[in-house]
């Protein structure tokens, strides 16, 4: 047993905190406001080797284990949940899928220009009719000569406005339901490829997400990714990734709630005191702490289990993101509160912080999707 | 970071529960002792017997050289065995409010005179610290010592006592310097029997019934100066900081043991109840409180884990034990009243325990320092007001 991160591990996480802190969370503002794409900011991220974590070198990739990505993940939510957001959808939900199931061609050809920042890539499973129920999804691709046609629509991709490259996940074969799922790579430009116009959102502004149109799309043969009709298979073995990556958002957004929290708290004086000596500010605060701290261990269990390859991961994975999004959006909740007024007001961190938690227990699953996870890997146990 | 678990601990662990499950919960489980608020003396024996009374003491004092880890583990394999939780507070308070002072800052002669005998379970042991007016307000002790030739003077009373009509031996603080306050307030090792010293009548309890509480009374108690327990004017300060975040880890950990055992019993009750035509755990909100009390358990584990780890490591924790154990004790209480809502009506009667468990889960968030204290520790220690 460890609960200690390597002095390593910690050395990294300052200089990549810092490094959030002054180039990344100063656009958080902005981007948000604006509803502006931190295209420079991914670029950054690429330079640093966040995106590349994980990844082997030959594609553009540097060393990191699930834990430092969660660890180094944390601090860029903080600064920017939308920037952390859509660096994970590029570098995470597309990436990912690729090097796991992509031939030698396909990692060639699309993971070194996503890993650098220079190309963005989503992952697109959603649609208007089917979220977690993806059997549910009526988008899909038939064999014609050495070409797919894709027909079909897509809904709340992240990137799907901007990406260069997209996972598309659709049925080659209807009839045989979960075994006739197949991934399939599109690259923007396609003809019969189109996205819609970004959504305007609740938070998260900065990272734009829009429906993706498929009419006639022909892609070729080579564009599958991995093995045919096997494809809702190859998803389930991401799922735990973008769930442990979907967690560390929100542990993200609830450390900058704290940090926000206890600035402002021994800054701000009422009725001749600190605001913190107030047993109900400095409460919530310790609250905060509490949740923050049990959330983190969670992740970190999480993350050491997938680096073990543990089959309980997936159980984990849920358990950490349904305890952290739903605290986070309280913490995020008591944060306006202690901010009072201001907390209110655009342009304080804390009122973007509060939309932007939202997503939290929503994206990767919504939270009675967790639940309904957990139940039925655990009813069996006992 | 690494979260095995070493497998001689897990064997342990194993070993425990088995043995909790053999030789105590039969006992344990019998409604009558909680009716009848009896302490069941033949479990404490047993455990005794088994070696889980003086679990972290060295071995040449009776122990068995248990990390903190390991006694944890313990504990939680003892909850989930289904040990009354008013077992193993009484054995939290003997084994570690009581031993580890005694442990950790007695002379050679107190270690030997007395842990032998509280890791045996030949007597069961205390921490005199509360009084009528005085809780977590440390400073605020009125119990006072006053020296006189080779003895001391105990005059004043101590309250919610756990152990208190059962103990052989008590750690006891008293002031011996007013003026100091907080750091003018020393702890003695009080021997039944001694002059002077008596106990209240056994309190009724909402819950936790199977540990005895009572007031302590000292009038004119003459302690042989020997029994000061470590230094004077300030063993108090120092039984405090050893106890605080033992209790925290440790004391809590029959908790995570019965949180998984009210998740196993839901499940499996939830499974046979039939409603509406189908068994209970088919609908969504049974099951989504299972995921729940899931979600819960892991998150209690880890972070109990954790404090018991930095213990091991003499990392200083007092902020994490705190937040611990507002964090156990908010979750039980919460939890349990899932588990019987789950049971619905059966919940409410005595018959499946449940109802036991959750009058036993109340305690968790006042004992040991309410949950207000420990907002408190833990604001205090990440800012400045």
């Amino acid at each position: 047993m460890d609960f200690e991160l390597t002095d390593d591990q910690k050395k990294l996480k300052e200089s990549f905190a810092s490094m959030c802190a002054k180039e990344i969370a100063p656009r958080a503002e902005f981007i948000d406001r604006e509803a502006v794409f931190p295209k420079e900011s991914i670029r950054l991220l690429g330079k640093a080797g966040f995106l590349g974590m994980g990844f082997p070198e030959e594609y553009g990739g540097s060393p990191g284990d699930p834990i430092i990505k969660a660890v180094l993940g944390e601090e860029l939510a903080k600064a920017c949940a939308s920037t952390y957001l859509s660096a994970g959808a590029s570098a995470g939900l597309f990436s990912i899928p690729v090097l796991k199931f992509g031939t030698q061609d396909q990692k060639k050809k699309y993971l070194p220009d996503v890993l650098s920042g220079e190309k963005i890539g989503a992952l697109a499973i959603t649609e208007p009719g089917a979220g977690s129920d993806v059997l549910g999804m009526k988008t899909h691709a038939g064999k014609k000569g050495k070409s797919w046609v894709i027909n079909g629509s897509k809904t709340f991709i992240t990137n799907g406005p901007v990406a260069d490259y997209y996972v598309v996940v659709a049925y080659t074969d209807k009839e045989k339901k979960r075994d006739g799922i197949s991934l399939l790579i599109v690259e923007k430009g396609t003809k019969g490829f189109s996205t819609g116009k970004p959504f305007d959102k609740l938070g998260v502004r900065g990272s734009p997400t829009s429906d993706l149109f498929f009419d006639e799309c022909e892609v070729p043969e080579e564009n599958l990714l991995g093995e045919i009709n096997n494809g809702f298979f190859e998803l389930a073995q991401t799922l735990t990734n973008g769930r442990i990556g979907m967690a560390v958002y929100s542990l993200g957004i609830a450390q900058a709630c704290l940090e926000e929290s206890m600035n402002y708290a021994q800054e701000r004086t009422a009725f001749g005191k600190k605001l913190a000596y107030f047993q109900d500010i400095h409460f919530k605060i310790a609250d905060m702490k509490m949740y923050i701290d049990v959330g983190r261990e969670l992740i970190y269990k999480a993350a050491w289990m997938l680096s073990q390859d543990d089959p309980q991961t997936i159980l984990f994975a849920s358990i950490a993101k349904l305890f952290i999004s739903e605290h986070a959006t309280e913490i995020a909740s008591d944060a306006v509160q202690i901010f009072g007024g201001y907390g209110f007001m655009k342009g304080y961190k804390v009122e973007r912080l509060y939309r932007d938690a939202k997503l939290g227990e929503i994206g990767e699953g919504t939270s009675e999707i967790q639940r309904a996870i957990i139940t039925k890997l655990v009813e069996d146990q006992y | 970071m690494e979260f095995s678990i070493p497998k001689e601990d897990l064997d342990f662990k194993e070993s425990v529960y088995r043995f909790g499950l053999r030789d105590l919960a039969p006992a344990s489980q019998k409604i009558e002792y909680d009716d009848n608020e009896e302490f069941i003396l033949e479990n404490w024996k047993k455990m005794g017997n088994f070696g889980l009374l003086g679990l972290p003491y060295p071995e040449k004092y009776g122990g068995s050289g248990a990390s903190v880890l390991a006694t944890t583990l313990a504990g939680e394999a003892l909850g989930y065995a289904g040990v009354d939780a008013g077992l193993m507070l009484s054995w939290g308070a003997h084994m570690i409010l009581c031993g580890v002072p005694i442990w950790q800052l007695g002379t050679e002669a107190q270690k030997q005179k007395y842990l032998p005998k509280l890791a045996s379970g030949e007597w069961i042991g205390g921490l005199g610290l509360t009084e009528p007016n005085a809780g977590s307000d440390a400073a605020g002790i009125q119990t006072t010592a006053v020296k006189k030739g080779d003895r001391y003077i105990l005059n004043g009373s101590k309250m919610f006592i756990t152990n208190g009509p059962t103990g052989n031996v008590f750690v006891v603080a008293a002031v011996t310097d007013k003026s100091k306050k907080a750091f003018g307030i020393s702890a003695f090792i009080v021997e039944k029997g001694t002059k002077g010293f008596s106990h209240g009548k056994k309190l009724s309890k909402l819950g936790v019934r199977t540990s005895p509480t009572s007031e302590l009374i000292f009038e004119d108690c003459e302690v042989p100066e020997e029994n000061l327990l470590g230094d004077p004017d300030f063993g108090f300060a120092n039984v405090i900081k050893l106890t605080l975040e033992w209790e925290r880890s440790c004391l809590v950990a029959p908790a995570i043991g019965g949180l998984e055992l009210g998740l196993k019993k839901a499940i499996e009750y939830a499974k046979q109840r039939k409603q509406f035509g189908r068994p209970i755990i088919k609908f969504q909100a049974v099951r989504h409180k299972i995921a729940d009390l899931k979600m819960n358990l892991e998150a209690v584990r880890q972070i109990v884990y954790k404090v018991a780890w930095l213990k091991d490591k003499d990392i200083p924790a007092m902020m994490e034990a705190s937040a611990a154990k507002l964090f156990v004790s908010e979750i039980m209480e919460k939890m349990s009243s899932e588990v019987l809502q789950i049971f619905g009506g059966y919940g409410f009667i005595k018959e499946y325990l449940v109802e036991r468990g959750y009058r036993d889960s109340r305690l968790a968030s006042i004992g040991g320092g309410t949950s207000e204290i420990q907002r408190g520790i833990i604001a205090r220690s990440i800012m400045n007001f």
